[in-house]
């Protein structure tokens, strides 16, 4: 069995965020290594800014009452706890340069790569998940 | 209640968090020692014994009082399996049709979970302390998970002078008779 778990985060709602936590933090508590690439949307999840502020689909704002009354983590403190685990965050360079973003846009202690960092990194790796 | 070494309460916690609290509670238990885990979330009952399975920790069973579970984890060891150096061994066929006393050397929680109608429960950490429980002319068939800690139990009984001591092996682990619960 891979000891390596890859994600690519590509999608910059709320539920989207869940998702991608959620399975990092899982899996570095079972001790693998993980590595998030963050692509176009996806950087909204590790922005300063937006993190605090993700929304939900259309429709479904609904939600925001269960996630409070399941005592769900909110997602900035699911970022802290990942990169506590050891998660390491990428983000994507050209989205960045698209986007007009500079590294210091977003949580301490990311690196941003290119799609070659990440499939280096994600070859050998099992599983690859992409949200 | 079962006796555990440690306790965390996770209640109230939706995934992945009980995961991740375990991951750091487990850390400061010595191997071998058993963390009972209060939470509830319903998935942490899955989740738990996946996680323990896959990290190398022995998940024991999980009680429901309430809308509280506590889930019993024993702390895996990575060390190398060991020479068992006692000399005198039974299979787990001769126990059944033995007349001895099977003396159960796991940790309380093991045992609560499933043990050999009629065993004897002293954990191998109370062994030295509660040998006078014992009867230096009965038979006793020591037996753990595996075969480990029952050897060095039946050394520390031999070397108090028990006289008809036996190490069970292999051990729980692939007992496939009657389990008695205590739960």
């Amino acid at each position: 069995m891979s000891e390596k778990v890859a994600i690519i985060a590509a999608n910059g709602g709320m539920f989207d965020a869940y998702k991608v936590f959620n399975i990092a933090t899982a899996a570095a508590a079972s001790e693998k290594e993980v590595q998030i690439f963050f692509t176009f949307e996806g950087l909204n999840l590790i922005h300063k800014q937006a993190m605090h502020d993700l929304e939900m689909p259309a429709g479904k704002e609904h939600f925001a009452e269960g996630f409070e009354k399941a005592n769900v983590p909110t997602i900035p403190q699911l970022v802290e706890m990942a990169q506590e685990l050891g998660v390491k965050f990428i983000a994507c360079q050209m989205t960045m340069d698209v986007m007009g973003l500079t590294k210091e846009d977003f949580v301490d202690g990311i690196e941003v790569g290119g799609a070659v960092t990440f499939l280096e990194y994600a070859k050998d790796a099992s599983p690859t998940l992409t949200f | 209640m079962i006796q555990a070494n440690h306790q965390l309460d996770a209640k109230g916690l939706a995934c992945p968090m009980p995961i991740v609290k375990t991951k750091k509670a487990i850390t400061d238990l010595e191997d071998g020692q058993v963390l009972e885990v209060q939470a509830t979330d319903k998935g942490s009952k899955a989740d738990l014994a996946a996680w323990a399975s896959t990290v190398g920790h022995q998940y024991l069973g999980t009680l429901e009082e309430g809308d509280v579970l506590y889930h019993y984890i024993r702390k895996g060891s990575n060390e190398p399996e060991v020479e068992k150096t006692f000399e005198h061994t039974v299979s787990l066929d001769e126990i059944e049709s033995g007349d001895g006393l099977i003396l159960d050397v796991r940790e309380a929680a093991e045992y609560a979970f499933g043990h050999i109608q009629g065993a004897k429960s002293i954990p191998m950490g109370e062994l030295e302390s509660r040998l006078g429980e014992l009867d230096k002319e009965e038979e006793i068939y020591v037996i753990c998970r595996t075969g480990k800690r029952s050897d060095l139990a039946a050394q520390l009984l031999a070397n108090n002078g028990y006289k008809k001591v036996y190490n069970v092996l292999p051990g729980m682990n692939e007992w496939n008779g009657k389990i008695t619960k205590e739960i």
